[in-house]
């Protein structure tokens, strides 16, 4: 077991003239939920396939699990596509199986771990019944377990709560935060930042297929302005005159009006706080936020996510 | 390779395993015994065709009664044959005296068993090793029987009298009354008019002799009839040249001894028998099933790529196996899916022959013979795999870049122009396996196991086959890689490819 299982260097992918993935590199520990975050179309399907060795770069390394092909490897990975299906005719517990045994468990095992599973998902009674009868929500709980039954070190999830209801979102994040206890490393792609917020270790930031950011949320936040809210009848150039402020944003108008002040990395809130006071600024509320994932997210891709056309190029010609 | 025969074996479970399959291989059998018996109940069920002969020579209806007789003693004798083939051990049956023990029906072999105490004797024969159980040998019922007809009959003058009198009867309008006394539909009559015959005249100057039947259909008694007429007119002009009218008989009754040869075999073993003429054929019935399993499987290849595609679980085979494993265990288990059903007809041939014995053996025989002891098969099966994955390819490859069976419509209709493009001139391979046409095949790659199957047995030159094989192999290779190519970057494209990008995905490695 190696303590990167994933490492990515320079790795580029081209079709024809267009750039999916651009001199990317990152690398994921071992044990970690790590977050894939892009726009739609920012490349992370495409890095997640080359990951898999089912798409070849075009240039650059990788390598998994120890290996410079995931090919090699692959009964050790769990993968969840962003599309995924299952066939109509074939019953829930035979599918879970059947992938279990294409990642490499014997017939007997495959079997028993698919009833088990259902089982433990409350899907016990439909072992037996086939796909084409299952509810959507019922049909991708099947998806999920497939990628799980086989027991993988490395789980690659790309998009994992798209069209998921709220109940089976919340059954992900549990299986997700089940899979990490148990010591298992997860890569999973999202452009819904609460769940990456509330499950990642570490994340990157992906858009016009070149990495914006990687890190912890803290040293996300810290790379970004504090952020302080207030509410006051005084008119905003009066905060902008105070020092430390970089901007002051107006977010509701009124007889008294909410402000929202970024200050300077360096700049401390306590500071601004005697400041104001000074200059005789009367507020009725003041406090203190970090950035949240969502602002980094729009700061670093926000052209990517406003305009994800050129992006969706990438992801028609996967 | 457990990856590969794992993605063979569902797909072999999804249409083998299916209801629709299995209802067929079940329903398959039954409705072929049900309509070998529908078949043996009409024919015993055809109410015997009651006909009436108006004779002014006076001198035709006898032959026709004895033309009558004489098919059915024919068919008596081959009533005896299926009956010892269905109820007596095969090797008994073959020690019986001889004209009882099986054998070819003919009119010598029926004045034989007339002349050793009829079936009566025969049945004494057999009474030693009959199966038990086995019910007493009865003869068919006769099919035909000559009426006199209406009592007005009589005094009709003319052929167009007789006519007249009839034409009501033969509208069913009124029935005559047969032998037994019973009332029937009169089926046909025959009205032969004075001076027919070759008396003092040619046949062509003589008046026609007329069959009436409102049944058009039905044409065993205007044959039957026909047969007679023409059998009695012959002795007559033998009689006119001199001869006994028995003569005729015997004359007709004359087969030339003939036996065909082949001059690649030793003189002892050059005689051509049943086996060699299977053999000939062979490959012509291999080429039809091929053709019939390319179709067949084509489709299901299709359908199946294009479910897997556009429900979206390539991908997640594609994290587990490789995209050539992938297509390799379609291309497997889809081959089993189209080898199934011969199989089945193989062994339930081989099992209906078991339980028919001699009769059985004596026809499946040679072919079971030609098709295991021919050193031929394993160069039919090697050039039969070889156009399978050439075909099934292209069939993997237009799945690979169709959403749905009507995009695959665009790219079907050439495919199958190309697949059955070679129809028409396998004929002339078939005749003539070393002319031009067969040359010209056997160097077109695509239709190399066509051509070569058509021509194995003919003994083509060696390095034309040798020559063209590899070229064969070359274009295989060349083209399964072109196709792969196709098949693994366009099967994750979450849009179709253009046709005019098909091209472009098989050039790049586009993946």
């Amino acid at each position: 077991m190696t303590d990167l299982p994933v490492q990515l260097e320079n790795v580029t992918k081209r079709y024809g003239a267009f750039t999916a993935v651009n001199d990317l590199s990152f690398a994921v520990k071992q044990g970690e939920i790590y977050g894939f975050l892009g726009p739609n179309g920012a490349g992370k399907t495409t890095t997640l396939r080359m990951l898999l060795d089912i798409v070849q770069p075009t240039r650059g390394r990788i390598s998994v699990l120890g290996s410079n092909s995931a090919i090699s490897v692959r009964r050790r990975i769990g993968y969840l596509p962003e599309e995924r299906g299952l066939y109509r005719k074939m019953k829930a517990a035979d599918s879970i199986a059947y992938f279990a045994r294409l990642r490499g468990l014997s017939g007997a095992a495959a079997k028993k771990r698919a009833h088990a599973l259902l089982e433990e998902f409350g899907l016990g009674e439909f072992a037996r019944a086939k796909n084409e009868a299952l509810s959507k929500g019922m049909a991708q709980k099947v998806q999920l377990l497939a990628t799980i039954a086989h027991e993988p070190e490395l789980l690659i999830l790309d998009e994992p709560f798209s069209g998921l209801d709220p109940i089976n979102q919340q059954t992900l994040e549990q299986l997700i935060a089940d899979q990490r206890a148990g010591g298992r490393t997860i890569i999973f792609s999202t452009h819904v930042m609460q769940h990456a917020e509330r499950l990642c270790d570490r994340f990157l930031i992906i858009a016009k297929g070149e990495k914006r950011f990687e890190g912890t949320l803290s040293e996300a936040r810290a790379g970004f302005g504090r952020h302080i809210h207030v509410r006051s009848s005084a008119p905003a150039a009066a905060f902008e005159a105070l020092s430390g402020v970089l901007s002051v944003r107006l977010e509701r108008g009124g007889d008294e009006s909410d402000y929202d002040v970024e200050l300077s990395e360096n700049a401390d809130p306590q500071d601004f706080l005697h400041q104001a006071i000074a200059a005789g600024l009367v507020l009725t509320r003041f406090e203190q936020a970090g950035a949240t994932l969502h602002d980094i997210f729009v700061a670093l891709a926000g052209d990517e996510a406003l305009a994800p056309h050129e992006g969706a190029r990438a992801e028609a010609a996967e | 390779m457990k990856q590969i025969l794992l993605i063979a074996w569902r797909e072999y479970k999804q249409y083998v395993l299916s209801r629709g399959f299995l209802i067929f291989l079940v329903m398959f059998p039954l409705g072929l015994a049900g309509l070998t018996a529908a078949m043996g109940f009409a024919e015993r069920s055809k109410p015997t065709r009651v006909f009436v002969v108006y004779d002014e020579t006076g001198q035709y209806a006898d032959e026709i009664d004895r033309e009558i007789e004489r098919r059915h003693a024919l068919s008596t004798l081959n009533a005896w044959n299926i009956y010892l083939a269905a109820y007596t051990p095969a090797e008994a049956a073959e020690a019986l005296p001889a004209p009882f023990a099986p054998d070819g029906v003919s009119d010598a072999r029926v004045k034989a068993i007339e002349e050793a105490g009829g079936y009566a004797a025969g049945e004494a024969a057999i009474a030693d090793i009959l199966r038990p159980g086995a019910p007493p040998f009865t003869a068919p019922r006769g099919q035909f029987e000559r009426v006199a007809g209406p009592a007005e009959l009589a005094a009709a003058s003319s052929v167009e009298d007789a006519e007249s009198i009839l034409r009501p009867y033969l509208l069913e309008e009124r029935g005559v009354v047969r032998a037994d006394g019973e009332a029937a539909p009169l089926f046909a009559a025959v009205l032969i008019p004075q001076g027919f015959g070759v008396s003092n005249e040619t046949v062509e100057d003589a008046p026609s002799a007329q069959y009436w039947s409102r049944n058009l259909t039905d044409t065993a008694l205007e044959d039957l009839v026909g047969n007679a007429l023409d059998a009695a007119l012959k002795r007559e002009a033998a009689e006119a040249m001199g001869l006994p009218r028995a003569a005729l008989d015997d004359v007709a009754a004359i087969a030339a001894p003939f036996e065909a040869y082949r001059p690649d075999r030793e003189a002892e073993e050059a005689q051509l028998d049943t086996q060699d003429r299977v053999e000939t054929l062979m490959p012509a019935a291999l080429t039809y099933m091929l053709l019939v399993i390319i179709f067949g499987v084509g489709n299901l290849l299709l359908t199946n790529t294009i479910e897997e595609r556009s429900n979206k679980i390539v991908e997640i085979l594609l994290s587990s196996v490789t995209a050539g494993q992938l297509m390799m265990g379609k291309l497997i288990g889809i081959a089993a899916v189209g080898l199934t059903m011969p199989a089945i007809f193989l062994f339930g041939g081989l099992a209906g022959s078991v339980a028919l014995g001699a009769g059985g053996a004596s026809f499946l025989g040679p072919v079971f013979a030609a098709l295991f002891s021919s050193p031929l098969l394993l160069i039919y099966l090697f050039y039969f795999f070889c156009a399978y994955a050439i075909f099934a390819m292209i069939f993997l490859a237009i799945g690979a870049v169709s959403n749905s069976l009507q995009d695959a419509q665009s790219y079907m209709g050439p495919v199958m122009l190309l697949v059955f493009a070679p129809l028409p001139f396998m004929i002339m391979v078939f005749e003539n396996p070393n002319g031009f046409i067969a040359s010209l095949l056997t160097w077109i790659p695509i239709y190399t196991p066509y051509a070569v199957m058509m021509r194995a047995a003919a003994d083509p030159p060696l390095w034309e086959i040798v020559g063209a094989t590899a070229l064969m192999l070359a274009f295989a290779i060349v083209l399964v890689r072109f196709l792969g190519r196709i098949f693994r970057n366009a099967i994750l494209q979450s849009s179709p490819p253009k046709a005019r990008e098909v091209w472009r995905l098989a050039r790049r490695d586009a993946a």
